[in-house]
Order: C-alpha cells, then sequence, then structure tokens
C-alpha cells in the first residue's frame, strides 16, 4: 500500500462528506479522542520540536490505549516520546507501527532516548525526510495535490529510502524530486487561542500545522485560551486555522507542557530531562520499571491531564511562565 | 585583543564558525553550535548579520538571548517576518539564505554529512547499529542555501571515507558540477569547522583541505585524526586562539548556562 494515510480521492471524499457548519465544537479531551483516533490511523503531530506539542491530547491517547498507529511530523521531541515510552512501557496497551519523520529529539535537551530504544530494535517502521519534505508533504495535502515538487532530497539517501519519485522536469529538464502529499487521518495540534468553532491563533512558529490541519481527516484542537467568536475574528488574518478544518475545541491551559508555548510558558527542561532519563537506561538493558512507575502515577494513576498538572510542583510551572516573560514582555 | 589560555574546544569551534560569517548576510542556523557562533558574529564582527531559523523567525535581534531550539520563542521576539517551516524553507529554495550553517555526526572528504544512522546500509536502514536523530532541516539546507558551513567535531571515526547514510548532500562525488547534475542548488559546503581546525574545498576535486591549523594541532597532527587523506592548502596558516573577550562573551553573556557550549572539552 502506498498511501499511508488517507489517499488523495479518500481525503476529497472525506471532506465532501463532512458536517463543515460553524458548531460548537468544545468536548472534554476524553470525547475527543474516543471519537476521533482509531487503532491504525496515521496520526499527524503538530508543534516543532518541543514548541506546541499536542502533549494533553497525547495522555488522553495513551490512556485510552492505541494499535498500530503510524505517526507523521517534520521535528518532535516530547510528544512522540510520551508514546513511544508508552509502547515500552505497556506494549499490550499502545503500539506504534510506523514513524514517517525528518527529526526526533530535544535540541539542547538531549537526543530522544525512545527512539534510539524503538529504531534500534527493529519495533518501528521507519521512514525518514527532511523538515522541508514533511511540511511540503502536508502542504501538498492541504492543497489538494498528490504530491509537490521539491529539492530537498536530492542528492542523499532520503530519497533511498523514501517514497520519493525523482523525474527529469518537464519545463527545465533538471531533476526534480517529487514527494507524496501526506493526509492524516487525525491532526493533533495545540494552539495558543480558539473559539467554540475551532477557528485558531498561533503565536510564534505556525510550525507545518495549519498544513497538517487542512490535510487531515479530522483534527482536534487544544489550546491555552478558549476565546470568543468576535475576539478570535477582530484580527482575522490571525486565524491560522478555519473552522471547518477542525473537529474537536478542548481549553487545556498548559497543554503543551513540558514543552514550550509561546506567550504563556518556557521549555519545563527539568521535566523534559527526568522522563528521558527514565528510558535512556533501558537502552542498554535497564529495567522498565521507573518508567512503567512514571506512567502509572501521571497517565494511568488520573483521569485527566488537569490532574496531571496537580502533581507538578506549583514552582515548576512557575518557573515555566518566568521563562517565558523574558521572550514576551507585555502588560497584563 | 589579549589571547586566552582558557579556552575549551567547542568555544574555538564557536569562535571560528563566527568568524567565517560574513556581516549583512542571510544565514540559516542550524540548532546547536551554530546557533552560538552566529551570535558571536553578531556581538563582534557582524552586527548586521541576519539570522533566519527554519521554525519561521526571520532576522531576530535575539535580545532575550541563546535560543534553546530553532523554534523558541526568543527566535520571534522582533523578528521581522514570522511564518512557518513550509516559509522559511521556502526562502531558502528561492535563494535568499547566502549560507547554511549546520552539524552532523560524520562527514566524509566532500563534504556530505550524515546525522541519520550509524550501522549496516541500505540491509540494516530499519535496524541501525545507531539511530541518531535525523535530518531536520540540515537536508533542506544542504540543498539549497548557497553555501554551507558545517560544524562536526573532529574524530578519526567521524571523518571517514564513506558514510554509512548522507543526509545532507554536499560536493556528492566531487565529479565536475555534481550537484547541478543531481538538480540541487548553490555551491554546496563552503568552510568545515571541526575541534581541530578550519577547511575548505579545493576548487577542482572538491577535496576537503585544511585551511587553518588550532594553536596545538599541526598539519600531521589532523591528517593523523581524519580517516580520509586530507588535502593541504597552498598557505595553511595557524588560527590565532580566542580572545578574551570572546570567551568572555560565550561563557557570561551568550551561553551563560552551557547549554551547548560544554565547559568541559570532549
Amino acid at each position: 500500500m502506498f498511501w499511508t494515510g488517507l489517499t488523495p480521492d479518500e481525503a476529497r471524499e472525506a471532506l465532501v462528506n463532512k458536517d463543515k457548519s460553524m458548531r460548537d465544537k468544545r468536548m472534554t479531551l476524553k470525547e475527543a479522542v474516543s471519537k476521533f483516533v482509531k487503532d491504525g490511523d496515521n496520526v499527524g503531530i503538530g508543534g516543532f520540536v518541543n514548541v506546541r506539542q499536542p502533549i494533553a491530547t497525547i495522555h488522553e491517547m495513551i490512556r485510552q490505549g492505541y494499535k498500530d498507529l503510524t505517526l507523521s511530523w517534520q521535528s518532535a521531541g516530547m510528544g512522540p516520546e510520551l508514546l513511544a515510552g508508552a509502547m515500552i512501557a505497556r506494549p499490550d496497551h499502545c503500539s506504534i507501527k510506523r514513524i514517517e519523520l525528518a527529526y526526533w529529539g530535544h535540541e539542547a535537551y538531549g537526543l530522544s532516548s525512545a527512539w534510539r530504544y524503538l529504531a534500534e530494535r527493529n519495533m518501528v517502521e521507519i521512514e525518514d525526510w527532511s523538515n522541508y519534505n514533511m511540511s511540503a508533504r502536508f502542504k501538498a495535502g492541504a492543497m489538494g495535490l498528490p504530491f509537490i515538487p521539491s529539492r530537498g532530497p536530492l542528492g542523499g539517501d532520503i530519497k533511498n529510502t523514501s517514497r520519493t519519485k525523482i523525474i527529469d522536469c518537464p519545463f527545465t529538464q533538471r531533476p526534480i524530486a517529487l514527494l507524496p502529499a501526506s493526509h492524516p487521518n487525525v491532526a493533533l495540534i495545540h494552539v495558543q487561542a480558539a473559539d467554540m468553532y475551532g477557528n485558531s491563533i498561533i503565536r510564534g512558529s505556525d510550525a507545518t500545522c495549519a498544513e497538517i490541519a487542512m490535510a487531515a481527516k479530522h483534527t482536534i484542537i487544544t489550546c491555552e485560551q478558549l476565546v470568543s467568536h468576535d475576539l478570535i475574528t477582530s484580527a482575522p488574518k490571525d486565524v491560522g486555522i478555519p473552522f471547518p478544518a477542525v473537529d474537536a475545541v478542548v481549553e487545556v491551559p498548559y497543554g503543551a507542557f513540558p514543552g514550550a508555548c509561546r506567550r504563556h510558558y518556557y521549555f519545563g527542561g527539568d521535566d523534559i530531562r527526568s522522563f528521558l532519563g527514565l528510558i535512556a537506561p533501558m537502552c542498554k538493558g535497564g529495567s522498565a520499571d521507573a518508567l512503567k512507575a512514571w506512567f502509572d502515577e501521571y497517565v494511568f494513576g488520573v483521569a485527566s491531564f488537569e490532574e496531571y498538572l496537580a502533581k507538578l510542583p506549583l514552582k515548576r510551572l512557575m518557573d515555566a511562565r518566568a521563562g517565558e516573560s523574558c521572550a514576551i514582555e507585555r502588560l497584563a | 585583543m589579549t589571547a586566552s589560555t582558557d579556552y575549551t574546544a567547542q568555544e574555538i569551534i564557536v569562535v571560528a564558525g563566527s568568524k567565517v560569517l560574513e556581516d549583512n548576510k542571510i544565514v540559516f542556523v542550524g540548532t546547536g553550535l551554530p546557533m552560538v557562533a552566529s551570535l558571536l558574529a553578531i556581538r563582534t564582527h557582524a552586527p548586521g548579520l541576519i539570522p533566519v531559523f527554519e521554525a519561521g523567525a526571520v532576522g531576530p535581534p535575539l535580545k532575550c538571548g541563546l535560543p534553546l531550539s530553532v523554534g523558541d520563542s526568543k527566535t520571534f521576539t522582533g523578528a521581522s517576518y514570522v511564518k512557518g517551516l513550509n516559509a522559511a524553507f521556502e526562502l531558502t529554495q528561492r535563494g535568499f539564505a547566502d549560507y547554511g550553517f549546520i552539524g552532523g555526526a560524520e562527514v566524509d572528504m566532500y563534504g556530505n554529512l550524515n546525522s541519520t544512522m550509524i550501522g549496516d546500509f541500505p540491509d540494516g536502514y530499519q535496524k541501525p547499529k545507531v539511530r541518531l536523530p535525523g535530518s531536520g532541516g540540515a537536508a533542506d539546507m544542504a540543498a539549497s542555501c548557497e553555501r554551507t558551513i558545517l560544524i562536526v567535531p573532529h574524530d578519526k571515526k567521524k571523518f571517514n571515507a564513506k558514510l554509512a547514510y548522507v543526509t545532507s548532500p554536499g560536493h556528492l562525488d566531487g565529479s565536475p558540477n555534481a550537484r547541478f547534475k543531481a538538480g540541487m542548488q548553490g555551491k554546496g559546503p563552503y568552510r568545515v569547522i571541526t575541534t581541530k581546525g578550519v577547511f575548505d574545498f579545493e576548487e577542482e576535486s572538491k577535496r576537503m583541505r585544511i585551511l587553518h591549523t588550532f594553536p596545538g594541532e599541526t598539519v600531521d597532527s589532523i591528517k593523523e585524526n581524519t580517516g580520509f587523506e586530507l588535502l593541504v592548502a597552498p598557505n595553511v596558516s595557524e588560527m590565532a586562539p580566542p580572545t578574551v573577550e570572546e570567551v568572555r562573551l560565550i561563557r557570561e553573556e551568550i551561553d551563560p548556562t552551557g547549554a551547548f557550549v560544554k565547559r568541559v572539552a570532549k
């Protein structure tokens, strides 16, 4: 099977048949995940490395369990780290089949332990791309085209380990790479603000969130702040993701923590490092006990992301907030 | 400009990297040491340098300090243009980026970089011996920036005749016009900065050659620690050590927490 999410024709058909009305889409994260994430899905993960990763939605997915997922993103950090950590700790409950990606790591906070663990044991199928390749693949999906030309994969081995096709450009006669569109079954996107219809405003890096949401069959939006439709539309050009592309809206403050969310909080570096430290010893044959205990306490032992946050020392959340205040000074 | 006698291998990389950057040019900055080097260049000889970060920030003044990610909020404050990944890479593909500044785990004599995997390729691709993070934006910068500057810690095992995987293409096999024939843009690798020296590429063969040795290194000591045959530029010179002021800027102002520049030399 060439397509790992929806085919371009299936994606078109899904949108034709979708209720695109401007209706109240607020629901709990529990409802949103059980309604829109299915076993075997291709899940598009928003954000960039540890910026605006959909962490709250991922906690809920782990609680509910999932099987045989394909994960698609450009660069990611804690989102897949948690999903893969759950697969390592509870393979009966959570499993990932395939990963299409450009980068999995944590930049200043270190390498991904879970990525090494899964790849070096051949526990997932891998398809390497670059950041622009993955972003352009989502863009092709969002544009309603089956492929997009790019120069990204020319020259190196990415073209040899992916579904890239190199052709001679019919106009210049020079080689050009064609990348297949990506249409995830569901997009998980965390944003700064949204209204109840799903109109979403993103601050700082847009990452590839709008493209993933527009390409996917369904989109779950979590937001720091749920605001009125009047406020959202007071600057309509700020709306990055329009309501017809959204299926669920959930207000989850700190929903990207321990990743960062511009204007709200900076990276929770200690939390990122301590989670990586649970998996790192397992790459060398260490026990899974500490990892299992973490999931038991913070994910399986609570009913919601809010309950997980309530278990963290307030100082850590305050520090993350203070860390962001130097980047964005403003009056309350 | 007092020469420092107390600096680490990473600090001299940062100083050498900053000196390669020209004022008033656009540089597409990868994560890690390239960010520190770009900030040092802005604080010293290149106040008009325009950094672009792949998550979508163009030309930020970086007054809030060192970003810990190329998507860091600090890269967006005061930026002239703020979008996402597609927009940033499209700028590069169009030709707006004079330099791309990238790293990798392994490099060959033509400046091709590997940041994907160590192990058997292609047979072991799905079960690598060591899985590395992956390209990120490096392959895109390598394919489309006008010139690229590479940072790789110098180690015989990392300077290899044959890479396990070519993530970010350089001068490919060094054959005439190889990049153009493959469909790529730009002139490819321009400089390599390592813990032992600064390297360029001989014009005809596109092979890496020693341009500057760092204090304490010689042409022979560098050759001994390289897994392929290095060429030697006609006028190899020793690079001056970092100044006390450069080291102070790195330690006290640019990376005071040691996020990327570790205090202990590796």
